[in-house]
C-alpha cells in the first residue's frame, strides 16, 4: 500500500480529515503549553531540599520594630532552645528553607564569567542544624564567623582575603564547569570593591527560599555564608530535633520562645513555630492550586481529543464500509485494513501536530506578552507532539478494529 | 411545528445513542472546563465595592528615590507618616482617610473571661462614608474626635455579639491592652474582598479575610504609639529607634485613600499630588523629580496582580479547549445529520422547504446542547467543589456556583452547539431529494 492511496483518499473526502487535523492542531498547542506550565509548578515541589526535613523545627516572625534584639537575647534564646528535651541542635539564622519572610539575594560570578543570583543562608553551624550533606571540602571554622544582624550589628567582611562560602553541587557544576571547585574564587559582579568569596565546601542539595525562582534548574541556587546572628531586629531560629520526640519538642520550643521573646514582641505579633514539613505544605499551597487547575485542563484536553478522534474516525470508517469490503474481497488481510487506518490517522495527526507546534509557540508568545510567563523551550514541543500521536493511535484503534472486522461479503451487497 | 421537531429530535438522539453520548460528553467537558476556570476568575476579579471602587483613589509618593532598586521606579504602596500627615492637613479631596492595621489584646470587663486578640484599623472618620460601612447602632466619630485623638471606638457586629450579646452597646466601654475606649458605633456587615483598602498588607496571602473587629481614631493610635500590625518598610540604612524617630522617618507604613467623585476631582488631586512632591523637592527633602501615582481600586488591584496569573492563563487555555470541542461537535453533528440523507430526501420530496429542514436540525442541535449543558452543570459542580480542596479557604469561599453560573453554563452550551450546527445544518438542507430517493 503506497502513501499515494492514503493521500488521494484524504483529498477526495477532505471534510472529516480536516476537522481531525484542526482539532489536533489546537489541542496540541494547548497541551504543549499546559504541560510546560504543569512542569513549571512541579519543579520546586520535586526538587530535593537537602535538609533533614522530618527533624527540623523553624521559628520566625520574631520581629521588633521598636528596638533590635540584643546579642545576649539572641544567644539566650539559642541556649534555652538547646535545653528543650528532644532538641539536638539549634541556631539563630537569617534565611532558611521554606521561610519566605527573610530573603537574602547574593550575586555571584564564576571564573568562567557565568553570573547567578542565589539565596544566602546565614547562621552558625547551619550544616549540622539543617542536616546538610557535605560532599566536598569542610564546614566553616569557628574563627571564620562574623556577626550579622538586620538593623543591628553588621560586621563587614574586612579581613585580608575573600570570605569563605559553601555552595551546592549544582552551583559548583555551573560556576566551575566540572573543574576544580575547592579553594576557587567567586566575585560579586555588582560590587567591584568586594573582596569576593572562596569556596571551602560543597553540599549535595539545598533548596532556595525564593520558591518562585526554583524552576529551570535554579532550585539549588543557594549558598551558606560564615555569619553568626548577633543584635538584629528580625530573628529566626532553626532547631534540629529527635524525630521520635518531634511533637513534644515543638511544644517545648513554643514555650521557650514565648518565655524569652513574648514580652519583647509588640502586640499582635506572635512568633511562628512550626515543623519544616508543615511549612512546606503551606509554602506549596498556591503551587498545588495552580497545578490542580492545569492538570484538570490537561485531562480535559486529552479526553476531548480522544472522544473527538474516535467519533469522527468512527463515522468516516462507517462511510467507507463498502470500500473496505471491496478491498477485503480483493485480497487485503484484516491486518492490512487495520494498518491502513492506523497509518491514515498517524498521517493526519502528524500534519496537525506540525501546525500545532507552531501554534503552541505563537500562543506562548502571546501569553508571555500579557502575563509574566516563561518562554516555552523548543525541547518541550516534542512532548506535546508525542502525547498527541499516541493519543491519536489509541483513539483510532476502536474504529480501525471495527473496520478490520468488515467481512468481504459486504462488497457484494448494496448499502 | 416545534413540537414535531422536538419529537423528531428525541427519536434521532435515541436512534444512535453512542454518537449522541459522544456529542453530549464533548459539550459537557468543554463547557465545564470553561465554567470552572471562569468561576475562579470571577471570584478573584470581583469588584470589592461595586459602584464605588472607581472613585476611590490611593495616592502614592516616591519618598525613597531612584536608589530603591526593588520596585522598578514605582513608589511604595503606603506613605510615610510625614506625607500622610501633610495630605491629611491639605484636605485636597472631599473625603480622605489615613489608616493602618492595629492589633490588641481585649480584656473583657468580666474578669472570669480570658483576654482575646482583636484586629482592626486606625482610621479617620471619613473612612466609614468612603468605604460604605453600614452602621447597625450609633455612627462614626466626629471630626473633633479625629483632631483631638479621643478614645472613640467603632466595633464590628461580630465583636458586639460576642461582648454585648448583640444589644445596642453605644456608650459602653471596652478595654484594649491597657486603655479604655468608649463605643460610639457598631458596624453592620461589612467585609469587602479582597481587602483592597489595607494596602500595607495587600500582598499577604495568609490574611484570613475576616471583617475587622475594631476601628479607632488615627490620631489617637499615633499618640498612644500603637505600632502597625502590618509592619513598616524602612530603607536598609534606617538606624532610628523608637516611635518619634519612626514618625519623622521615611519609613512607609500608612495607607492613604481619597474619595474623588468626578474625573475633574481626580485630575485636580493628581496635580495637587504632583505639586506636593515638587514642593518637597524644592525644600530639599527629595533629590529627585516628583514620582507620584494616583490609582483607583481597579487600577490598584491590577497593579498588585490581585488575580493570580495562573488563573487567567488557565481560563484562556480552557477557552482554547472549548474551541477543540466545537470543531469536534461540527464533525460529529455532520456525521449525525448526513446519515439521515434519505429521511431528508423524503421530507423534501413531500414538500418541506430548505428552511424547514434547517429549523428541524437546529432544534435538534439546541436539544443536544441543552443535554450537554446539563452534564456540564454536573461537571462544573464537581470542579468547583474540587477547587475548595485546592485553594486557600479564603479564596475557595469566593468560588461558588450560583444562579448566574448555572444559567451561563446552559446558555453557553446551547449557543455553542447551535453555532457548531450551522454548517452541518446547511449541508443537510442542501441534500437533493431526487438522488436520495433514486438510490433506494
Amino acid at each position: 500500500m503506497s502513501i499515494r492511496i492514503l493521500f488521494s483518499t484524504l483529498r477526495r473526502h477532505s471534510m472529516m480529515p480536516a476537522l481531525v487535523l484542526l482539532q489536533v492542531a489546537v489541542a496540541c498547542a494547548i497541551l504543549c503549553n499546559v504541560l510546560f506550565l504543569v512542569w513549571q509548578q512541579l519543579q520546586p515541589m520535586l526538587a530535593p531540599s537537602g535538609v533533614a526535613g522530618n527533624q527540623l523545627i523553624l521559628v520566625d516572625q520574631l520581629a521588633s520594630p521598636q528596638r533590635a534584639f540584643t546579642t545576649a537575647e539572641v544567644r539566650g534564646g539559642e541556649v534555652a532552645l538547646h535545653e528543650v528535651p528532644g532538641v539536638r541542635a539549634a541556631t539563630a539564622a537569617f534565611g532558611l528553607p521554606m521561610v519566605g519572610s527573610n530573603l537574602m539575594d547574593i550575586a555571584l560570578q564564576g571564573p568562567n564569567g557565568v553570573k547567578v543570583g542565589v539565596n544566602g543562608y546565614l547562621g552558625a553551624g547551619l550544616i549540622d542544624v539543617l542536616g546538610l550533606q557535605l560532599v566536598a571540602g569542610r564546614d566553616f571554622l569557628p574563627s571564620e564567623y562574623r556577626d550579622f544582624g538586620i538593623g543591628g550589628t553588621h560586621e563587614k567582611w574586612s579581613a585580608g582575603g575573600p570570605q569563605p562560602i559553601i555552595i551546592t553541587q549544582t552551583l559548583a557544576k555551573r560556576l566551575f564547569a566540572n573543574g576544580r571547585v575547592l579553594g576557587q574564587l567567586l566575585t560579586d559582579p555588582s560590587d567591584k570593591n568586594d573582596l569576593g568569596y572562596q569556596v571551602v565546601g560543597v553540599v549535595r542539595h539545598l533548596l532556595r527560599n525564593q520558591l518562585g525562582l526554583a524552576t529551570n534548574g535554579r532550585a539549588d541556587d543557594t549558598v551558606l555564608l560564615a555569619r553568626r546572628i548577633a543584635s538584629t531586629s528580625t530573628l529566626s531560629y532553626a532547631v534540629r530535633v529527635d524525630p521520635a520526640l518531634r511533637k513534644a519538642a515543638i511544644r517545648g520550643v513554643r514555650k521557650v520562645i514565648q518565655q524569652h521573646f513574648g514580652a519583647l514582641l509588640p502586640t499582635g505579633i506572635t512568633a511562628r513555630v512550626s515543623s519544616y514539613s508543615s511549612r512546606r505544605e503551606a509554602a506549596f499551597k498556591s503551587q498545588r492550586a495552580a497545578l490542580g487547575l492545569f492538570a484538570g485542563i490537561t485531562l480535559a484536553v486529552v479526553v476531548v481529543t480522544a472522544i473527538g478522534i474516535m467519533g469522527l474516525t468512527g463515522f468516516w470508517v462507517q462511510k467507507r464500509t463498502r470500500q473496505i469490503g471491496i478491498r477485503r474481497a480483493l485480497g487485503a488481510r484484516r491486518a492490512d485494513i487495520l494498518r491502513y487506518f492506523l497509518a491514515e490517522n498517524a498521517l493526519i495527526v502528524s500534519i496537525g501536530v506540525a501546525i500545532g507546534m507552531a501554534l503552541a509557540l505563537l500562543g506562548n508568545a502571546l501569553l508571555m506578552h500579557y502575563y509574566e510567563l516563561s518562554r516555552l523551550p523548543w525541547s518541550w514541543l516534542p512532548v506535546g507532539a508525542v502525547v498527541m500521536l499516541l493519543l491519536g493511535q489509541l483513539a483510532v484503534l476502536g474504529p480501525a478494529l471495527r473496520a478490520a472486522a468488515v467481512p468481504p461479503v459486504v462488497a457484494t451487497r448494496s448499502v | 411545528m416545534f413540537g414535531y421537531y422536538f419529537e423528531l429530535a428525541v427519536r434521532s438522539l435515541r436512534r444512535n445513542p453512542v454518537l449522541t453520548i459522544l456529542i453530549v460528553a464533548l459539550i459537557g467537558a468543554g463547557v465545564a472546563s470553561s465554567m470552572v476556570t471562569f468561576a475562579a476568575l470571577r471570584a478573584m476579579s470581583a469588584d470589592p465595592m461595586p459602584g464605588k471602587s472607581a472613585q476611590l483613589y490611593e495616592p502614592q509618593i516616591d519618598n525613597w528615590g531612584p536608589a530603591n532598586p526593588d520596585v522598578h521606579g514605582e513608589p511604595p504602596l503606603t506613605l510615610s507618616y510625614i506625607d500622610a500627615e501633610a495630605l491629611l492637613h491639605a484636605h485636597a479631596a472631599p473625603r480622605q482617610t489615613a489608616l493602618y492595621q492595629v492589633a490588641f489584646s481585649l480584656v473583657p470587663a468580666d474578669a472570669t473571661r480570658a483576654p482575646f486578640a482583636v484586629k482592626g484599623y486606625a482610621v479617620t472618620t471619613d473612612f466609614f462614608a468612603m468605604f460604605n460601612v453600614p452602621m447597625a447602632y450609633g455612627a462614626g466619630w466626629s471630626a473633633l474626635d479625629d483632631d483631638k485623638g479621643t478614645d472613640a471606638l467603632v466595633i464590628s457586629r461580630r465583636l458586639n455579639d460576642r461582648l454585648f450579646g448583640g444589644t445596642d452597646s453605644v456608650g459602653r466601654e471596652i478595654r484594649l491592652d491597657n486603655h479604655d475606649y468608649r463605643v460610639v458605633g457598631v458596624a453592620g456587615d461589612w467585609n469587602p474582598q479582597p481587602r483592597f483598602y489595607a494596602t500595607g498588607s495587600i500582598h499577604v496571602t495568609t490574611d484570613h479575610g475576616d471583617a475587622p473587629d475594631v476601628f479607632l481614631p488615627f490620631t489617637h493610635a499615633v499618640e498612644q504609639q500603637i505600632a502597625t500590625a502590618w509592619g513598616n518598610y524602612c530603607r536598609p540604612d534606617y538606624k532610628g529607634m523608637g516611635w518619634d524617630a519612626l514618625l519623622h522617618s521615611e519609613c512607609v507604613w500608612v495607607a492613604f485613600w481619597v474619595d474623588l467623585p468626578t474625573p475633574a476631582d481626580a485630575w485636580h488631586y493628581a496635580s495637587f499630588l504632583h505639586n506636593y512632591a515638587a514642593a518637597q523637592q524644592r525644600m530639599g527633602r527629595f533629590s529627585w523629580p516628583p514620582n507620584v501615582r494616583l490609582r483607583n481600586v481597579p487600577q490598584l488591584l491590577a497593579y498588585v496582580h490581585a488575580v493570580p496569573e495562573q488563573v487567567r492563563v488557565s481560563f484562556l487555555l480552557a477557552l482554547g479547549l472549548q474551541l477543540v470541542c466545537l470543531v469536534n461537535i461540527i464533525g460529529l453533528l455532520l456525521a449525525k445529520f448526513m446519515r439521515r440523507s434519505v429521511e431528508i430526501g423524503v421530507r423534501r420530496a413531500l414538500g418541506a422547504s430548505r428552511g424547514a429542514i434547517g429549523l428541524q436540525f437546529l432544534t435538534e442541535a439546541a436539544m443536544v446542547g441543552a443535554v450537554g449543558g446539563l452534564l456540564g452543570l454536573l461537571l462544573t459542580g464537581i470542579g468547583v467543589y474540587g477547587m475548595g480542596a485546592l485553594f486557600t479557604p479564603k479564596i475557595a469561599r469566593l468560588v461558588h456556583v450560583d444562579a448566574d453560573l448555572l444559567g451561563l453554563t446552559l446558555l453557553v452550551s446551547i449557543v455553542a452547539t447551535v453555532l457548531a450546527a450551522l454548517y452541518p445544518t446547511w449541508r443537510a438542507a442542501q441534500v437533493q431529494p431526487a438522488w436520495q430517493l433514486k438510490s433506494n
